[in-house]
């Protein structure tokens, strides 16, 4: 039986800060739920952008999810740099 | 007064064509940042390494896409492009658009960018090139609510669909391709601003065979113009072309004395079926073999048109070279009916077909032209509930094995087989 929103949510954030790399193509959150069809997958997983708990990477021709705070921003980088 | 010596990019002013780096240079007067681009390709022309990283956490609220991360590595030697994000911005239609329109675009653009712009992208945006991060959501502020225009598509989303004239311009349309895309463009936005897919996917509309927009090498999904009954023949107008009463080819290449027009050897002869001939002084054409090259229409404008009973063809799966090489699309469904007053409730059940399945099959960053590649035509033609036809077989068979699906054995894969050979002979 597919999971709740609610519970699908939670499985998709507990994957996003506990997967060994911080960004995440859509497909990897598939096995959150495999009763749950894929777009509806996405769409859970967009509503978590909207609600800041997950953002977005992209390299331009490929995007993917990663916990707010697991990935840093090239500016961040560049920061902690400066500051070594 | 320029920032850095560009030696290795003056030469590229040096020839008889306009060059990119005078037009640079001119833009620089006013924006300094861009001085920094050229030091930077400078030191990429003599270190022969690109200095740009791409890619980050870059875009405006609630869109994940639309915006391109680009950041220099060298951000202390040319901080003028220590970030130099690029905007796509979805075109309308066909590209229609007032010079008014183009002059606000570009007004925006000098105040909250670099003022350079790559008009248009293969995919069809208006690309604004380079802005830093704080400039990206007051430019989409005012470039959603002052100008109207939305953000395109970018990453694994759908990208902004794309479209020929169709009828606005073009008399050889099949159906109104700009109705269709902004239908698509419209009832698709959150796919078009939030990644959806293994990878890119696009769309791409052409009114006929001609194909403007290149839909059948470009698109994941192409909607090409066709028609299913006989092209529409005026004979007077045949015999007007071989008197040299009007110019072939609508004038085109009329620069040369290309001699007389020669029906037998510019027209018949080049039909790659072969299903035209003359009967006495009248064109005659073979229908059924005809495969909508287009050319003796494009030759002969005023004496042959695309039949009345239009829709179009669907072909699913180019892409450009990145893996495997650039490949083409592949015929789908011959032919559909592109219907405005349903909403073109067939074109989409036929997206989401391919949708469905691409996104559980798919791999990360596959193209679903690759995908279709890899699984085989059979099992894409079943998903499409599509009857497999001799057309689809590219050649003879060299596989000595012979591949089974478990519903075209008696009894499925799952049978006991002992149990069915007591009952069928050995």
């Amino acid at each position: 039986m597919a999971l709740s929103v609610d519970e699908l949510k939670a499985a998709i954030m507990d994957k996003a800060m506990t997967a060994k790399k911080p960004q995440l193509y859509i497909k990897d959150f598939y096995a959150c739920d495999p009763d749950t069809k894929p777009r509806a997958i996405k769409n859970v997983a967009n509503d978590l952008v909207k609600e800041g708990k997950m953002t977005f990477w992209s390299s331009g021709s490929t995007t993917m999810y990663a916990a707010v705070g697991r990935a840093k921003d090239e500016e961040t980088r560049d920061a902690a740099e400066d500051s070594k | 007064m320029p920032k850095h010596d560009t030696p290795l990019l003056d030469e590229l002013e040096s020839g008889p064509w306009p060059s990119f780096v005078t037009d640079i240079k001119r833009q620089a007067e006013t924006k300094p940042e861009c001085w920094d681009i050229l030091g930077q390709l400078e030191l990429s022309f003599k270190e022969r390494i690109t200095h740009w990283k791409h890619g980050g956490i870059v875009g405006v609220f609630g869109y994940g896409g639309g915006i391109v991360g680009r950041y220099s590595d060298v951000p202390k030697q040319f901080p003028g492009v220590a970030h130099f994000h690029t905007v796509r911005l979805n075109q309308p239609s066909s590209k229609f658009y007032s010079s008014a329109k183009l002059r606000d675009i570009c007004n925006l653009w000098e105040k909250y960018g670099s003022g350079m712009t790559n008009m248009h992208g293969s995919t069809g945006d208006l690309v604004l090139l380079g802005t830093t991060t704080p400039n990206l959501e007051p430019l989409f502020y005012e470039l959603t609510h002052d100008l109207k225009q939305d953000l395109g598509g970018s990453g694994s989303n759908l990208r902004t669909p794309a479209c020929c004239l169709g009828k606005a311009r073009c008399e050889w349309s099949c159906y109104d391709t700009q109705a269709l895309c902004h239908h698509l463009t419209m009832h698709y936005q959150d796919e078009i601003h939030r990644p959806a897919f293994p990878y890119k996917f696009k769309f791409k509309m052409s009114g006929c065979p001609n194909d403007c927009v290149a839909a059948i090498a470009r698109s994941d999904f192409a909607v090409i113009g066709t028609w299913r009954d006989d092209i529409r023949i005026d004979q007077a107008a045949v015999k007007g072309y071989i008197n040299g009463d009007f110019p072939a080819t609508g004038g085109a290449h009329a620069g040369k004395d290309w001699g007389a027009f020669n029906i037998n050897k510019e027209v018949i002869q080049l039909c790659p079926t072969g299903c035209m001939s003359m009967a006495g002084d009248e064109l005659k054409i073979d229908n059924a073999e005809c495969t909508r090259c287009m050319h003796c229409i494009n030759a002969m404008p005023r004496a042959l048109r695309p039949g009345v009973d239009q829709g179009a063809s669907i072909l699913v799966g180019a892409k450009a070279p990145i893996l495997d090489g650039a490949q083409f699309a592949t015929l789908t469904i011959p032919f559909l009916e592109v219907n405005q007053e349903n909403d073109f409730e067939e074109v989409i059940e036929q997206i989401e077909k391919i949708w469905d399945w691409w996104m559980e099959v798919g791999k990360n960053r596959e193209r679903v032209g690759e995908t279709i590649q890899r699984v085989g035509l059979p099992t894409f033609l079943s998903v499409m509930e599509v009857d497999i036809v001799p057309q689809h077989v590219k050649e003879p068979r060299s596989n000595p094995y012979v591949f089974w699906q478990s519903e075209e054995v008696e009894g499925g894969f799952d049978r006991d087989v002992r149990e069915f050979r007591k009952r069928h002979a050995q």
